[in-house]
C-alpha cells in the first residue's frame, strides 16, 4: 500500500517535472525570429493577409516574423520550400487549397500534403458565378440551362488551368452535364477584364477578385455553404438548387516533424490573433474573408479535398489512372 | 471635379508629401538603375511601409518610386548596356552607342526629358480620358492581344535588316526558350528535364540580365579598353539635349508617349512591349532609319518616352475598373485595397480627393524627376571615369544578387550565366540578342493568348471569325504587314535614292 503510494507519487512528481520542462521550452520558442515562406508574390492577397496576421502577432510575440518571397509555378514553388524547411519551428509558410492539392496530383509538384503539419486555415473565399451587368442571365440556373440547351455556346472565363475555378467548371459539368467552351485566363486581372470587355459571358471567379470591379459585375450565385458577408444578398447554389461548394482557402503551415510543442504553440497564437476583432475588422476593411479553423480541422479538410478532385480529375480524363 | 483638384493641391504641397516624392524618386531611380532590382519590386517592398501611413501619402509615394524606377531602369541601359528594368530594353539600343561615342551625358539627359514627358502625357490620359480609355481597353481581348503580340515579334524584321534570316532564327531561339515551364493552356509542365524549379519558366529579368549585361562584361573584358567608354562632360550638354528634343523630337515624344499609354493601358502588356514598339515606329517613320543603332537621340527618346506613358496607361484601368495594367499597377492595386479603398468609376467620386491626390502627384512627380534624375545621372556618369576591371567586377555583383532576389531562385543566377554565354558565343555567329530577347518577352503571351482564341473559337464555330474579325485585329494584321513589308520598302527607297544621285552625278558631270 505504502509504496504504491510512493510509486504514484514519484510518477506524479516525475510528470510535473516532464511537464515542467516542456512548459520552459514553450516558453523560449520562439527565441529568434520566424521565417514566413509566401509563395506568391510581395503585395498579394496572400502577402497582404499574413502581413495583417503579422500586426497582432507582433502584439503578443517579441520575435518578428522575417517574409521570404519564394514565387513561382502558381504557389508550387514556396508551397515545396515549406514542405522540405528544416523542421525546427522556425520556418513557417502560407499555403492555398486547393493549389497544394492539385500541384502535386497534376503537376508533379515535388512535395505533397503529408509533409505539412497544418497550424490553421485563415481565410476562406468562396467562388462565385458572375456575369456583367447588362447580362441576360438573371441567375445561375438561367447559364447552366443555357449552356445545356446550346452545346458550346456559352463562354466561361476561368483562371486556370489545374485551378480552384477549373475544379468548380469540373464539378459542375459532372453535376449538371452542361457543356461550355472554357477560355483559361493567367489571372484574376485578365479574366475580370475579359468578362466586362464581352469576350467571356460568365466568369467563375473568387469574391475577393470580382469585388474589385463591384460596379460592373453581377454576382450570381456563391459556391459557399452558407451567404457570404461581403455579398448578403445573393444566393448560395445550394439555395438556388445545386449541390456545389468550391472555394479556395488559405492557411499556414509548418513543415512536417515540428516539435508537438512547437506546433501546439503556433496553433494557439493563430488561434488568438484570428479571434481578435481588431484583426477581424482589418480583414473586412481589406476584402479578404476571414474564416478560421483550427489545424486539426484544415488538415481533414485538406484531405478529403484531395480525394474530390482526384476522382474529378480521374473522371474528366484529367489524371492518368 | 474642380473640388478635388483644389484639395488635392493642398495635399500636394504638405512637405510630408513632397519628401515622399523626392524620397520616392531618388530611391525608385537608384533602384532602377540597379540591375535586376525592377519597379515592381521596389513599390511591392514599400507596401507594407504604406500600412502605417495616410493612404494619400501612401500612394503619393508609391507612385514616385515607380516613376523613378521606370526612368532609372534607362541609367544601366545607356552605361552599361544593362536594361535596369524590362522596360528599357529599347533604351540600349540607341543608348550605349551613344556612350561609347563619348556621349553618355546626352544620353542620360535624353532618357531623362524624355521619360519625363512620357510621364506627363500618361498622367494628362489619365486626368482627362480614363473612363472611355478605360472601356476601349476592354476591347483588347484575347485576338487583339494575340496579333499586338505578333506586331511586337514583326519588328524583329525592322530591327535586322542588314541580316534577317539570323533575326529570325535569333528571335525563333527566344521563343522557343519562352516555351519552358508550366504550360498555360493544359496546366503540365514541359521541358523542366525533371528539375521541378524550372517549372517556372525562365524568368525575363535575370534572362535579360544575361543577354545584355552579363555578355556586355564579357565583351568588354575580352577587348583592351581601360574604362568602358570615353566620357568627358561636356559643359551645357543638357541645354543642347532639351533643344534639340523641341527642334526635332516632337511628333516622336509625342506619338512614343500616346504608344505608351494606350498599350499601358492593356492588362498584360506593359513597358517592356510599348517601348519596342514605340523605337521601331519611331525608325520606322524617320528619314533615314539605318542611323539607328548607332546612337541616336531619337532612339533614346522613343523608348523612354514609351515606358513612362505606360505609367499613367496602366493607372487607367486600374482605378476605373480594378484591373492592373501592369504588374507595378497590380501592387498598388494591392496597397488600396489594404487601405479598404474600392476601385472603380466611382473612385473619381467617392474618394475623389485620394484619386485626384494621386493622379496630379504624379504630374508633379514627373516634373521633379527632371531635377532629381539630373543631379543622380551625373553622379552615375561616373562610373565611366572607373576602370573597366572594377566595373565588371561590380556589374556581375550586382546581376548575381539582383538576378537572386527576384524571387529569391538560385535558379535566376544560373539563367544569368547560361545567358549570358550564350550571348557571348552566339555573338560571334551572329545572335541578335535583341530579337531573341523579344522572343522571350512575347512568347508567352503569344502562346497564352493563341490558347485563348482556340477555346474562343470552340464558341464561335469558327478560328477564322476569331482572329479576323474585329476591327482592332484587322489593323493590328495591316500593322503587322507594313512592318514585315518595311525593310523591303527601304531597300527599294535607297535603290531609288542611289539612282537619283547617280543621274544627278551624271547630269553634273
Amino acid at each position: 500500500m505504502r509504496t504504491r503510494f510512493g510509486l504514484m507519487l514519484a510518477a506524479a512528481l516525475a510528470a510535473c517535472t516532464l511537464l515542467a520542462a516542456a512548459a520552459a521550452d514553450a516558453a523560449s520558442y520562439p527565441d529568434k525570429p520566424v521565417n514566413m515562406i509566401i509563395a506568391f508574390t510581395a503585395g498579394g492577397s496572400s502577402d497582404v493577409q499574413a502581413r495583417i496576421m503579422q500586426k497582432y502577432w507582433n502584439k503578443n510575440e517579441p520575435q518578428p516574423w522575417v517574409f521570404i518571397y519564394k514565387t513561382g509555378a502558381g504557389g508550387a514553388i514556396g508551397f515545396s520550400e515549406t514542405a522540405h524547411a528544416k523542421p525546427d519551428g522556425y520556418s513557417i509558410g502560407g499555403v492555398n487549397v486547393p493549389h497544394i492539392v492539385l500541384q502535386p496530383l497534376a503537376q508533379h509538384a515535388p512535395y505533397s500534403i503529408d509533409d505539412f503539419a497544418y497550424i490553421c486555415q485563415v481565410v476562406n473565399d468562396p467562388q462565385v458565378v458572375a456575369v456583367r451587368n447588362d447580362s441576360e442571365f438573371k441567375s445561375v440556373s438561367d447559364v447552366f440551362a443555357y449552356a445545356k440547351a446550346n452545346p458550346d455556346k456559352l463562354t466561361i472565363g476561368l483562371v486556370g488551368p489545374m485551378s480552384g475555378h477549373h475544379l468548380m467548371y469540373l464539378d459542375v459539368k459532372a453535376k449538371t452535364g452542361l457543356q461550355a467552351s472554357e477560355v483559361m485566363y493567367k489571372g484574376a486581372a485578365d479574366q475580370n477584364a475579359a468578362l466586362l470587355g464581352g469576350e467571356v459571358a460568365v466568369i467563375f471567379g473568387n469574391v475577393n477578385d470580382v469585388m474589385r470591379s463591384r460596379e460592373m459585375i453581377r454576382v450570381l450565385g456563391v459556391a459557399s455553404e452558407k451567404r457570404c458577408d461581403f455579398l448578403p444578398d445573393v444566393p448560395t447554389l445550394r439555395e438556388q438548387g445545386y449541390d456545389i461548394v468550391s472555394d479556395i482557402r488559405r492557411g499556414f503551415v509548418a513543415p512536417k516533424g515540428i516539435d508537438a510543442d512547437e506546433l501546439a504553440f503556433l496553433r494557439e497564437a493563430f488561434r488568438k490573433i484570428a479571434q481578435d476583432p481588431g484583426y477581424q475588422a482589418e480583414m473586412r476593411k481589406a476584402g479578404q474573408p476571414a474564416e478560421y479553423q483550427p489545424g486539426e480541422q484544415f488538415e481533414a479538410y485538406v484531405r478529403k479535398q484531395y480525394e474530390i478532385d482526384r476522382a474529378l480529375l480521374v473522371q474528366f480524363g484529367l489524371l492518368k489512372k | 471635379m474642380l473640388d478635388y483638384v483644389l484639395s488635392a493641391l493642398g495635399h500636394l504641397i504638405e512637405p510630408l508629401n513632397i519628401l515622399l516624392m523626392l524620397g520616392g524618386l531618388t530611391g525608385g531611380i537608384l533602384l532602377g538603375a540597379l540591375p535586376g532590382l525592377t519597379a515592381t519590386m521596389g513599390v511591392a517592398l514599400m507596401v507594407p511601409v504604406t500600412f502605417a501611413m495616410d493612404p494619400i501619402s501612401g500612394l503619393v509615394m508609391l507612385g514616385a518610386i515607380y516613376a523613378g524606377a521606370i526612368y532609372g531602369g534607362s541609367n544601366a541601359a545607356c552605361l552599361i548596356r544593362t536594361p535596369g528594368t524590362p522596360s528599357s530594353v529599347a533604351t540600349t539600343f540607341d543608348g550605349f552607342p551613344m556612350c561609347q561615342a563619348g556621349k553618355a551625358d546626352e544620353a542620360l539627359y535624353t532618357a531623362l526629358l524624355a521619360s519625363a514627358f512620357g510621364g506627363v502625357v500618361g498622367t494628362i490620359f489619365l486626368l482627362f480620358m480614363s473612363a472611355p480609355l478605360a472601356t476601349f481597353a476592354l476591347k483588347f481581348g484575347g485576338p487583339e492581344i494575340f496579333w499586338l503580340c505578333i506586331f511586337g515579334l514583326s519588328t524583329i524584321a525592322v530591327m535586322s535588316r542588314d541580316n534577317m534570316l539570323k533575326g529570325l532564327l535569333s528571335g525563333a531561339f527566344g521563343l522557343l526558350v519562352s516555351t519552358i515551364g508550366i504550360d498555360p493552356n493544359s496546366g503540365v509542365p514541359r521541358f523542366t528535364c525533371g528539375f521541378y524549379p524550372l517549372a517556372q519558366g525562365v524568368e525575363i529579368i535575370p534572362a535579360m540580365i544575361g543577354l545584355f549585361s552579363f555578355s556586355q562584361v564579357l565583351v568588354l573584358l575580352g577587348s583592351d579598353r581601360q574604362f568602358i567608354a570615353e566620357y568627358s562632360p561636356s559643359k551645357g550638354a543638357f541645354g543642347r539635349v532639351a533643344r534639340k528634343l523641341l527642334a526635332d523630337c516632337k511628333v516622336n515624344l509625342l506619338r512614343s508617349s500616346v504608344l505608351g499609354t494606350l498599350i499601358g493601358m492593356l492588362p498584360g502588356a506593359g513597358g517592356e512591349i510599348a517601348s519596342i514598339i514605340a523605337y521601331n515606329e519611331t525608325k520606322r517613320w524617320d528619314d533615314n532609319p539605318a542611323r539607328f543603332g548607332t546612337g541616336v537621340v531619337e532612339g533614346v527618346a522613343a523608348s523612354e518616352s514609351a515606358n513612362n506613358g505606360v505609367i499613367g496607361g496602366s493607372l487607367i484601368p486600374m482605378l476605373t475598373l480594378g484591373i492592373p495594367g501592369s504588374a507595378v499597377a497590380a501592387v498598388i492595386l494591392g496597397a488600396l485595397l489594404a487601405h479598404g479603398i474600392q476601385p472603380g468609376f466611382k473612385i473619381f467620386t467617392e474618394t475623389g480627393e485620394l484619386a485626384y491626390t494621386f493622379i496630379l502627384s504624379q504630374m508633379v512627380v514627373n516634373i521633379l524627376m527632371i531635377p532629381v534624375g539630373y543631379l543622380l545621372a551625373k553622379v552615375m556618369a561616373k562610373i565611366l571615369n572607373i576602370r573597366l576591371t572594377l566595373v565588371a567586377v561590380a556589374i556581375v555583383t550586382l546581376s548575381v544578387i539582383g538576378s537572386y532576389a527576384i524571387r529569391n531562385s538560385m535558379l535566376d543566377v544560373w539563367v544569368v550565366i547560361v545567358f549570358g554565354l550564350i550571348a557571348f558565343f552566339g555573338g560571334l555567329v551572329g545572335l541578335d540578342t535583341g530579337a531573341m530577347a523579344l522572343g522571350i518577352i512575347l512568347g508567352p503571351m503569344v502562346e497564352e493568348n493563341l490558347g485563348k482564341c482556340v477555346h474562343l473559337a470552340k464558341a464561335e464555330g469558327s478560328l477564322w471569325n476569331v482572329f479576323f474579325t474585329s476591327p482592332i485585329s484587322l489593323l493590328l494584321i495591316l500593322f503587322t504587314l507594313l512592318s514585315i513589308a518595311t525593310p523591303f520598302l527601304l531597300e527599294l527607297r535607297g535603290k531609288k535614292k542611289a539612282r537619283r544621285t547617280a543621274a544627278c552625278m551624271e547630269s553634273r558631270s
